[in-house]
């Protein structure tokens, strides 16, 4: 009997901490949005912070991470119009690699190399300010940790993954031109015709609120993490694991979603 | 994280000072790591006075210079030794002009120099921005700050920290 | 004493993160500027309204395409009062041209993709399809004639079935040609087919000699009456005279050629039931085939049918004595 009580409590115990962690950081996302829409709690810190927090996930990486995305674009699109050609539907290939990378794909892979590179950064940044007392001395100095610290990294995240998405969506446009039609222009007008078809407004918006949602994603969930580390060494190795599985979880969760709401 | 409290308690309790007005020098309160000592001192005018950096950092670099310590405003916070780190807390508590300066337990953050005479002389220094200044010493301590500073009749004998 | 300028740790951060946010600020409004473009929001356009009693596989965006080339795009579609579907069809005013008065558009839809609305121009200088103009769409849609044209090769199929069934009629009456056409072979060939044995047509042939005899007989006959017709009229054509045995015996002919060609036409009739039932089967198998160019399991199960029958028609064919053309011709 004992054991079975044991057993529910520790689970009731786990169930409420994972339901206060999730609580946290939607509390968190909300402050830290109403905090980024007050343009009083922008000074010449935060911007810098905000440069740093864009230059550290999109500058520094730009060149090798547009490199990767143009040739997974180009094999995909290479896949998709080859299969296309031998079942006779070379009329929607463009089309459908078109709503494959741009669409889905590139923003789910940045969002997943941002995570990976720059979020992991940030929940150990911030799990580390935590345990060593930096957050509660700039608290102590005066220092709002939610304009310095937190909301620019936020803002800095959602530029970052708007920036990449961005970038890799041309270039696999670019891409796909060359792949179907080849080194000419004359194409251009049917080029156009279809990706007129593809990118309606309501798919525009939704590439970029998905976006959004991912740049959110990838600097709430670790920011929210590293502030929860309890204060003991020890603790930043679970804590960036936590956020990081919590992470991945919330970027399918969004990707699923968009589907959903895309296609049923 | 106790002390902290314990300090904040005791300051409450005596009803002393907004919080705002005063500054804390502290074991317990390290540097922002990943910023300069400049960067760190300036923070707090860009904050508490909306100052562009490079103002703040003027006035930064004006405190180092009158400290005598500016040629560590490029270190970050694990390449100082500890009378530069001592400084570099001192100054970014210093340069918002608190009402109260607070130097908690300087031997703790001083642990190579003889540090009241040192404390005292950089005090002196920083005179045109000090209004009050509190060393928050262990009792035994009391001997080393001989008769330089004035010691205030204790309210809360029971409080493990005596105040010099 | 100065402050050492840019203690920053990152070179020109300010320019270079300056110039990353003004480049995707510009590939943003770029794209969009540029899917606007796409899009068409920004030619010139005139309106086309078609009316189709339905629009299933069309969509918003959806082409129309002249000799292959797309010219316009469905721009709204709504349903009208009458409950009749009305797509608007903008066409940049460029493309106008290859659109006249008496220019017909259609909604096709084929097995695989969407559906498809063309434009067809037979006389390209005939008047300009006017802004705002209504005209009906034609649908045509192979898919909806699947299962018609399935229904149709069901039923096509089941009397294959019957016909080439053990107890079919086809059957007993291909068993009846072999009958005959075996007996055909006999010493009295066709006669004794038609007759029914060689007895029969043994004194068929009696007859017919004996015909042929009275025909000889009646020609002397003749010859001979022509020579009294020459000599005296009075005798010939007297009551009792040689006139009146001669009608005589050329009933009598007539009557026996009559019974023969009775029986030839029964064998002609038996014969062209056969022949017609064996040259249904080519052309219904034709039109199967034709019908089912791409469904290779029914076309197997129809040839095999077929390959049956074929096999029957070539066996009599070969047991049939005589040519198509040759016909019994009566002495």
């Amino acid at each position: 009997m004992i054991f079975v009580t044991n057993f529910l409590t520790r689970r009731g115990t786990a169930l409420l901490a994972t339901w206060r962690i999730w609580r946290d950081t939607l509390l968190f996302a909300a402050r830290a949005i109403l905090t980024a829409a007050t343009p009083a709690a922008y000074n010449s810190a935060t911007r810098t912070v905000v440069m740093k927090q864009i230059y550290f996930t999109v500058v520094q990486i730009l060149p090798g991470f547009t490199l990767f995305a143009a040739l997974l674009s180009y094999v995909l699109i290479q896949i998709v119009v080859t299969t296309a050609a031998s079942y006779g539907l070379s009329e929607y290939a463009l089309e459908v690699s078109m709503r494959l990378l741009v669409l889905e794909l590139l923003p789910l892979i940045t969002a997943l190399f941002v995570a990976l590179r720059s979020s992991s950064a940030i929940n150990t940044e911030i799990a580390l300010m935590k345990i060593n007392g930096e957050l509660l001395a700039l608290e102590n100095a005066g220092v709002d940790t939610m304009r310095l610290e937190f909301m620019p990294r936020v803002i800095g995240g959602m530029i970052s993954v708007l920036a990449l998405t961005a970038f890799t969506s041309v270039i696999a446009l670019v891409l796909a031109y060359l792949a179907v039609y080849g080194w000419q222009t004359w194409s251009l007008p049917d080029f156009s015709r279809i990706m007129g078809n593809v990118f309606q407004n309501t798919v525009l918006l939704g590439i970029f609120l998905k976006s959004l949602a991912f740049g959110l994603a990838v600097t709430v969930i670790p920011v929210a993490e590293g502030m929860a580390t309890p204060r003991m060494l020890f603790m930043a190795p679970i804590s960036v694991l936590r956020g990081m599985v919590r992470l991945f979880f919330l970027i399918m969760l969004i990707e699923v979603a968009s589907l959903a709401f895309k296609y049923i | 994280m106790a002390d902290v409290a314990s300090h904040r308690e005791f300051l409450a309790k005596n009803d002393l000072i907004a919080e705002q007005d005063n500054a804390l020098v502290s074991p317990d309160m390290p540097l922002r790591a990943n910023l300069s000592v400049i960067d760190n001192i300036a923070l707090i005018p860009q904050y508490r006075s909306n100052l562009k950096y490079s103002m703040a950092a003027d006035q930064a670099w004006a405190l180092l210079v009158e400290t005598g310590f500016q040629d560590m405003y490029a270190k970050r916070d694990p390449a100082l030794s500890y009378s530069e780190r001592f400084v570099a807390k001192l100054l970014r508590g210093v340069i918002s002009k608190p009402a109260i300066l607070m130097v908690d337990r300087p031997g703790m953050l001083l642990p190579e120099v003889h540090y009241p005479p040192f404390l005292f002389s950089i005090l002196e220094r920083m005179a045109a921005y000090l209004n009050d200044c509190w060393i928050i010493d262990y009792q035994w301590n009391r001997a080393l700050y001989g008769a330089q500073i004035s010691y205030p009749e204790l309210d809360y004998p029971e409080l493990p920290q005596t105040q010099p | 004493m100065k402050r050492p300028a840019g203690s920053s740790l990152i070179k020109n951060l300010e320019f270079k993160v300056g110039a990353l946010l003004v480049s995707t600020v510009l590939l943003v409004v770029g794209f969009v500027i540029y899917t606007m473009y796409a899009r068409g929001d920004f030619q010139r356009t005139q309106n086309l309204t078609l009316i189709a009693p339905k629009a299933d596989g069309v969509s918003i965006g959806m082409p129309m395409t002249f000799s292959g080339f797309p010219i316009g795009a469905v721009k709204r579609m709504q349903l009208s009062e009458d409950g009749n579907v009305r797509l608007e069809i903008a066409i940049p005013s460029k493309d106008a041209r290859w659109l006249r008065e008496n220019s017909v558009f259609t909604l096709e839809k084929g097995f695989i993709g969407g559906a498809k609305i063309k434009a067809h121009t037979s006389n390209l200088k005939d008047q300009p399809l006017a802004d705002g103009a209504s005209r009906t769409l034609l649908t045509g849609d192979a898919t909806e004639e699947i299962p018609v044209l399935l229904e149709k090769l069901k039923s096509i199929l089941n009397n294959i079935a019957d016909m080439t069934n053990k107890e079919s009629q086809i059957n007993q009456t291909l068993a009846n040609v072999q009958d005959v056409t075996h007996r055909m072979t006999g010493e009295y060939g066709v006669l004794e087919g038609v007759l029914g044995g060689p007895e029969k047509a043994r004194q068929v042939v009696a007859v017919l000699e004996k015909t042929n005899a009275l025909l000889a007989s009646l020609n002397g006959v003749s010859l001979k009456v022509d020579a009294v017709l020459a000599k005296t009229d009075s005798r010939l054509f007297g009551p009792q005279g040689v006139m009146d045995q001669t009608q005589e015996s050329v009933a009598k002919l007539n009557a026996i050629l009559g019974d023969a060609r009775e029986s030839l036409k029964k064998a002609d009739a038996l014969l062209a039931n056969a022949q017609a039932a064996s040259a249904d089967l080519p052309r219904i198998t034709g039109n199967v085939r034709e019908a089912t160019a791409d469904m290779a399991n029914l076309r197997t199960e129809i040839d095999d049918s077929v390959r049956k029958v074929n096999h029957l028609i070539n066996e009599i064919n070969k047991k049939w004595p005589f040519a198509r053309d040759v016909e019994i011709k009566t002495p």
